[in-house]
């Protein structure tokens, strides 16, 4: 690390309506360095790295790149300039092959007489993949043959080959499991030995303040402070980011309470195939179930196999009357819940508003008169209620989902399901993507629903929440149920981690 | 289980073996259906060589719309550029005496200049492509009936070499060419693949999608030139119809580049757009030699098509379809 300065951030600032997503910020980032950006959910680290590589357009104020201003229009200007991006959800395109994503928007180098030299951009793309160690990964294969996570690693190559001058990676590491995120440190420490430097943004403090060497703080998109990652510890990292000590409850602390005998719901020998098999579990009242496990285990799909969204499940979820839960509509009319992991494509109707959002599945309750006619007063104060409950952060409940960030959008889901009443709730990855604030919220409120008799399926590669939170934590490896744990002080990240690998 | 072990030996194959494979399944299997049926009129290797010849002029069309499709877009003009072009090309020829060069880039060069009016009325209006071509279609009607004069456009006899067997496979040939060239070997094609997958990421990428959405239509609208050239000649004249009984010739390029959309995913397109159109005519032709009611021959036609796009496109679970 040195102290030469590679990107200088003067006065920038950018609004989304009257929304101020960045405002007045300055700072400087180092060559050779990790240069970490965190805030809470909404405080406009992604805007500003956004606008860095072009995908935003600028406001008012500079980038000033080795001395000269930049001003990218769009991803590959801000390659040509030596920046480039890994985002955090899927940034390769469907229907192309490997080595065309790689090289999509630089194509005229293979380009001669107006015809692609295909054969030598797929020699290129594979020396690129055998120099990164992903040699199993083939530039002539269509990308749609790999997984998301073999597709992150595309996009590692994609963003990095060109030796660029700062890489951004956007929360790309909730998306990965252990072995891709070791890939990526990896390369983030070939970037930055090589002199050049990753702008690094992650909710994960612990990570944070392993992998970086400095970190800038945003709250509310006004700029904070400029730390180096040594001299500071998590607790200080939360009150910077918050702007104030982090009190009360964080995950729940109690460790003696009985769970009740009482059996909500049932799974017996349930398989979808090829993604899980004879998985069979009971849920009690009041009780929080924690499946932990590696992210293509097959615990998400559990969440979905209960809510009878699954597609050829065998096996059988019971409740305790004996309904058979087998579609989503039984589901939801025998009061279960579900959020997926996917929150923007499954859980949220992006372009309908808050208040829509949040009375869709209680429509037929909202409904009154004999020909079951909707009241824009009645959904109103009924979407108005639930949103206030939890506190979403909102210009008013007619403002639309796609302008929130993660963690409101969350909670908009989360407000829905309450609104519902529902008895059983299924959370696959509550807290993914999302900062200590909403995620102290979400376990409050998680831990309230248990203690009015609610019981909570939750699904999480965060083991941390789940050793805080569950009062027993179901293990699953290769689709099947590997190990069952109860709740307790003593229990630790490598009880768990050993049963999963 | 045992489904599942034969599954995975026909994984084994190359996914084009594969592609072709459902290709000449579904030749052969809607050639032995009315060749069972009736045996004395249909199906002789003479007749088959006419089902193919008369496939191949959709096939032409249809390995340029393409490109639109896979955008998302689509063009309900194709039968009245079909039929603008095929008259411009044939009054080249005729009224001003161009003879085949005035014939042949004639109606090449209406089909792309309509191409670039559907592009750019879409691109700058912002409305879906399917109004603004069904808007247009009405316009092109016009001005074909305008410069036929009413008048039935007969191409001479001299001017007949793309009616031919020899003549029209020449040409259809070449265009599969340039088709297959400018979706595999420029950017063009890669574009139009990426715009199709995500037109946001593309743009991100400093693609500029709306120059390349009317660059589709060019293409598009020049192979339906090539087609105009084709119909023409094989029909020795063209009417200019009004009242959008255009319509009636968009059916037949569009159900075959369902085909190319179908077997993208086995990688052969073209190739699947050209037997997709011989599978079609073959249908077509089979019910002629049947005798069936026309009211009967579309409902069954509809119908075998749909199933036949079913079969072949495989969506997974889940997947939203719009």
């Amino acid at each position: 690390m040195s102290d030469e300065i590679r990107l200088q951030v003067k006065n920038l600032c950018k609004s989304f309506g009257v929304t101020k997503a960045v405002q007045n910020v300055s700072f400087n980032i180092n060559k050779g360095e990790v240069h970490a950006l965190i805030g809470e959910n909404g405080s406009g680290k992604s805007t500003l790295t956004n606008m860095l590589t072009g995908i935003h357009p600028i406001d008012s104020g500079t980038f000033i790149l080795d001395g000269k201003e930049i001003h990218p229009k769009n991803q590959v200007e801000a390659n040509d300039e030596g920046v480039s991006i890994i985002v955090q959800e899927l940034g390769t395109l469907s229907g192309l092959t490997v080595a065309e994503n790689i090289f999509l928007g630089h194509e005229d180098k293979f380009v001669k007489y107006g015809i692609k030299n295909t054969n030598a951009m797929n020699k290129e793309a594979d020396n690129l993949l055998e120099k990164y160690g992903f040699s199993r990964i083939k530039a002539s294969h269509m990308i749609d043959e790999y997984n998301f996570e073999d597709r992150k690693l595309v996009e590692i190559v994609k963003a990095t080959y060109f030796s660029p001058k700062i890489v951004v990676i956007d929360e790309t590491t909730t998306a990965l499991s252990q072995e891709g995120r070791e890939e990526l440190y990896k390369h983030m420490e070939r970037i930055r030995s090589e002199g050049n430097t990753i702008i690094f943004i992650s909710h994960d403090l612990p990570e944070i303040l392993d992998k970086s060497d400095t970190i800038t703080v945003l709250r509310d998109g006004v700029y904070i402070d400029t730390v180096k990652s040594k001299d500071m510890s998590e607790d200080d990292l939360k009150k910077l980011m918050v702007g104030r000590e982090v009190t009360g409850k964080y995950y729940r602390t109690d460790y003696d309470e009985k769970i009740s005998n009482e059996v909500v719901l049932s799974a017996k020998n349930v398989t979808v195939p090829g993604i899980i098999e004879n998985v069979s579990f009971d849920l009690h009242k009041g009780e929080i179930l924690g499946f932990g496990g590696l992210s293509e285990s097959g615990m998400h799909e559990v969440g979905k196999a209960i809510f009878g969204a699954s597609f050829d499940r065998e096996g059988s979820v019971t409740l305790a009357d004996g309904t058979q839960i087998n579609d989503i509509p039984t589901a939801i009319k025998h009061s279960i819940a579900y959020t997926s992991k996917d929150r923007d494509n499954e859980s949220v109707v992006m372009n309908q508003s808050i208040g829509d959002n949040i009375c869709l599945p209680s429509l037929d309750k909202l409904a009154s008169g004999p020909l079951r006619l909707l009241s824009d007063k009645k959904l109103r104060a009924f979407a108005g209620k639930y949103a206030k409950e939890i506190s979403v952060k909102m210009v008013n409940t007619d403002q639309f989902v796609s302008e929130l960030s993660g963690g409101n959008k969350q909670k908009v889901v989360l407000a829905r399901w309450i609104g519902k009443d529902s008895d059983i709730i299924v959370l696959d990855s509550p807290t993914r993507g999302i900062d200590i604030k909403v995620k102290q919220d979400i376990y409050q409120l998680m831990d309230q629903m248990r203690k009015s008799g609610k019981s909570i399926i939750m699904i999480s590669e965060e083991l941390m929440e789940l050793i805080g939170m569950c009062d027993r934590i179901i293990i699953m490896r290769d689709g099947k149920l590997n190990g069952e744990l109860m709740r307790s002080p003593d229990m630790d990240e490598n009880s768990l981690i050993s049963k999963m690998v | 289980m045992g489904s599942s072990i034969k599954t995975t030996e026909i994984k084994k194959l190359s996914g084009k073996t594969k592609g072709y494979l459902v290709l000449v399944v579904l030749l052969i299997l809607s050639w032995a259906v009315f060749k069972v049926i009736t045996p004395g009129n249909f199906g002789s290797p003479s007749q088959l060589l006419q089902y193919f010849q008369a496939g191949l002029l959709a096939a032409t069309g249809a390995v340029g719309f393409y490109f639109v499709m896979v955008m998302g877009m689509f063009d309900f003009s194709i039968g009245s550029n079909i039929i603008l072009s095929a008259i411009v090309g044939c009054v080249m020829a005729t009224r001003f005496g161009l003879g085949y060069p005035g014939f042949v880039l004639g109606s090449i060069i209406c089909g792309a200049i309509v191409g670039i009016l559907n592009g750019i009325f879409y691109v700058k209006l912002r409305i879906p492509s399917m109004i603004v071509t069904t808007g247009l279609a009405l316009i092109y009607e016009a001005v074909s009936n305008y410069i036929a004069g009413g008048v039935v456009q007969t191409l001479p006899s001299s001017l007949r070499l793309f009616g031919s067997m020899q003549g029209s496979i020449v040409l259809a040939i070449i265009a599969f060419i340039v088709a297959y060239i400018l979706l595999n070997y420029t950017k063009v094609g890669t574009y139009t693949y990426a715009i199709g997958s995500n037109e946001f990421v593309a743009k991100n990428m400093g693609i500029n999608v709306s120059k390349y959405k009317v660059i589709a239509f060019i293409i598009s609208g020049a192979f339906f030139g090539v087609e105009a050239i084709l119909s023409i000649s094989y029909g020795s004249s063209m009417v200019a119809v009004t009242g959008m009984s255009s319509m009636s010739r968009n059916f037949t390029p569009t159900m075959g580049c369902f085909f190319g959309m179908a077997f993208r995913k086995y990688g052969i397109p073209i190739q699947a757009i050209i037997i997709g159109e011989f599978i079609i005519n073959i249908i077509f032709y089979g019910f002629i030699a049947l005798g069936a009611p026309t009211a009967i021959q579309d409902v069954i036609t509809g119908l075998v098509l749909l199933i036949i796009i079913t079969l072949t496109t495989k969506v997974d679970k889940g997947e939203i379809v719009k």
